[in-house]
């Protein structure tokens, strides 16, 4: 054999071992989820043979009935949808805001304050549990309820002796603000590194043509920073709409109840209906494939600016 | 007449005037627009970092109101680590004292000469500090036992998720992200299967695979019978169990690991390659001698994140077998979860104090390793 050909061969085995890697790859990421879609199809009769059938024998849509007439699924939707998209929504403000001044004014010890916001996603959501419990069954306002307990006692009793935070317990508040805080770490890295690959030139120049520094800032800087932010956002969702033991704790009423944590409520004591559980997390994951398939570079992208809890 | 001119001094426009005209100065935008995060980290963040921190050190249980909130110091870190048979008391603290000049000055003095690197420095300190507790009776209770078996247990299987997780999430991601970066008709779906497990919640992994491993009707064992073995009941026997909660977890994880590594790989600039197949270089010397150490960066980001979650490990094991069989698989954070449930929470909140230092250390090792790199 030649050198040439021998090159030739050598060059399509790795082409073929490359396209089987794929393969396997694909395979791997994409085949537990699969394998749920073609269980939600499935009548519980049917999972329980064996041996066990690889596509459903006979197609069924009945599983995804009683994934909304077991419990308000629409409702778990509807919560995820607003929690999210809220906490999303202002945790991009935040970090925005935040990133914008930790990359670009002159500011002492920028860098230490950008490591310290980073450190705190170190901090455990679990740890958070019972302190954020007790904030948000209400705590007394320190300052003020003294100064109120102050005024009653000095004969102004139309007021109120204790001020209480108020109860979030049960509202979508008590799952934003957290996530919130869960998701700014991360977003403000990513805009941090962004605002940075802006040149400054461009600033200073629409300051030189008139413009006030704010002006120059919603006029030049915010639309030329519009993917980060898109990038940021997504990150920041995909982190709400996945976490689950915030909810678990915080929001008990079944109405108030997020899908990750609704997801659970299908599971009996001792039975596990598996053909129900898999219709409704394949319901609960359609969402996350429609943003993985519309903005799969941009994610990708966002992500070289750091790291993102998995 | 040359009358006067009235000059007025130049004087810095006041906070006011500058919000007015939207001409802020670095330091006043700066406080301004850092203000919203750091107060929402301050109150969900640092406020309960601080709390946890003060109830660490105070007797707890909300099922026995009658018994109070007394300070207790560091006995709650005592029972979890020496467990009940010991005491302590204020002379054992002042020879600790003693003993810790004696030894532990000269020490500072080797490592600051040079003779000892700061490293085996502080591991020789750690040593002479066990040695002498261990001189001043902190032994085994009278019952033979060092400690609340439940948090070594938990400690440890911590410990073993860390371990074979981390190392299997860039054993499976490495080449994920290497074939993610292959130009290819394929290569969008390929980047769905490396997005897909990564933005699936944790829970619902969880649950996923929990089917996938069932005994009787899972695929896993229905592919192993095909294939001629008998598959284990992997949820409910101890090793298959963890095998199987590991294996969930690398799955979730490596497409983490994955991206970020992708995200690296993106980065080198393609004419190093070009470069190097003119030098006549394979495909294997152009990975370890270009691709790898350019990757060092992204190794290291992901090597912390994932260190860091894997500590912190909760809801895969607690969707897929609630932390069993029996507390076989009850990691550190499944067992703070148990210990806030049963309403102990003085103990809970010590036990996420030593969560949060294990954290921290590894961090800070991490740090060192990538500056001094």
């Amino acid at each position: 054999m030649t050198g040439a050909a021998r090159r030739s061969t050598q060059r399509r085995a790795g082409y073929v071992f490359v396209r089987l890697g794929l393969l396997l790859m694909i395979l791997d990421g994409i085949f537990p989820a699969v394998w749920l879609v073609l269980t939600s199809f499935k009548s519980e009769n049917e999972l329980t043979r064996i041996p066990i059938t690889y596509l459903p024998q006979h197609p069924i849509l009945h599983n995804y009935l009683d994934v909304f007439t077991q419990n308000p699924f629409a409702r778990f939707l509807l919560n995820s949808a607003v929690v999210s998209i809220v906490a999303t929504l202002i945790c991009v403000l935040f970090a925005s805001l935040a990133g914008y001044a930790l990359a670009r004014l002159r500011l002492r010890g920028r860098r230490a304050l950008l490591t310290a916001i980073v450190m705190t996603s170190m901090f455990p959501a679990l740890v958070m549990l019972v302190p954020l419990y007790r904030l948000f069954v209400g705590v007394e306002v320190p300052g003020l309820s003294q100064l109120m307990a102050y005024l009653h006692a000095m004969g102004w009793s139309f007021l109120p002796t204790r001020v209480m935070t108020p109860n979030l317990l049960n509202t979508y508040w008590a799952l934003i603000i957290p996530y919130v805080a869960l998701s700014l770490p991360i977003t403000t890295l990513i805009l941090t590194s962004f605002f940075q690959l802006i040149p400054e030139d461009l600033e200073s120049a629409a300051t030189v043509d008139g413009a006030t520094r704010l002006g120059a800032l919603a006029r030049v800087v915010v639309p030329l920073s519009a993917p980060g932010m898109v990038t940021a956002g997504i990150i920041a969702f995909v982190n709400s709409w996945n976490e689950f033991l915030l909810a678990l704790t915080f929001n008990t009423a079944t109405n108030m109840r997020t899908v990750p944590v609704g997801i659970t409520l299908y599971q009996g004591e001792f039975a596990f209906p598996w053909a129900v559980i898999s219709a409704a997390v394949t319901l609960g994951i359609v969402p996350l494939v429609v943003l993985i398939l519309a903005f799969q570079q941009r994610i990708i992208s966002g992500l070289t600016a750091g790291g993102v809890k998995g | 007449m040359t009358g006067t001119r009235k000059t007025t001094p130049y004087r810095k426009p006041g906070f006011w005037r500058r919000l007015r005209t939207g001409n802020l100065s670095d330091g006043q935008l700066g406080a301004l627009f850092l203000l919203p995060a750091l107060l929402t980290l301050a109150a969900v963040m640092l406020y309960p970092m601080l709390t946890v921190l003060w109830q660490s050190l105070h007797f707890n249980r909300l099922n026995q109101p009658f018994r109070g909130t007394p300070f207790i110091g560091l006995e709650n870190f005592r029972r979890m680590l020496w467990g009940e048979g010991l005491t302590w008391n204020l002379s054992h603290l002042l020879w600790l004292r003693l003993i810790g000049l004696a030894l532990l000055a000269p020490l500072i003095w080797v490592v600051r000469r040079r003779w000892l690197s700061p490293l085996s420095g502080i591991v020789l300190a750690v040593a002479l500090l066990l040695l002498s507790l261990y001189v001043l009776g902190f032994r085994p209770g009278p019952d033979g036992r060092w400690t609340d078996g439940r948090f070594w247990n938990s400690f440890s299987i911590t410990m073993v998720i860390l371990v074979s997780s981390v190392v299997g999430s860039f054993v499976v991601g490495l080449p994920l992200a290497l074939l993610a970066n292959v130009a290819s008709r394929l290569r969008w779906l390929g980047r769905v299967a490396l997005l897909l497990p990564w933005a699936m919640p944790r829970v619902f992994a969880g649950l996923t695979f929990a089917w996938l491993f069932q005994n009787q009707y899972g695929v896993i064992n229905d592919v192993l019978r095909h294939l001629g073995f008998q598959g284990p009941l992997w949820l409910a026997r101890v090793t298959p169990a963890i095998a199987a909660v590991n294996m969930t977890i690398v799955w979730k994880t490596s497409s983490f690991v994955g991206l970020i590594l992708l995200a690296g790989l993106q980065s080198i600039d393609a004419s190093l390659y070009e470069a190097a197949v003119v030098d006549g270089a394979n495909a294997w010397q152009r990975f370890w001698r270009i691709t790898l150490p350019l990757l060092r960066p992204s190794i290291a980001v992901a090597l912390i994140f994932r260190t860091l979650t894997a500590i912190q490990t909760f809801d895969i094991p607690f969707a897929m077998t609630r932390g069993g069989p029996g507390r076989s698989l009850e990691t550190l954070g499944v067992y703070i979860y148990n210990s806030t449930l049963a309403l102990n929470i003085g103990y809970a909140a010590a036990l996420s104090v030593v969560l949060f230092v294990i954290s921290l250390t590894v961090t800070l090792v991490y740090l060192r390793w990538i500056y001094s790199e």
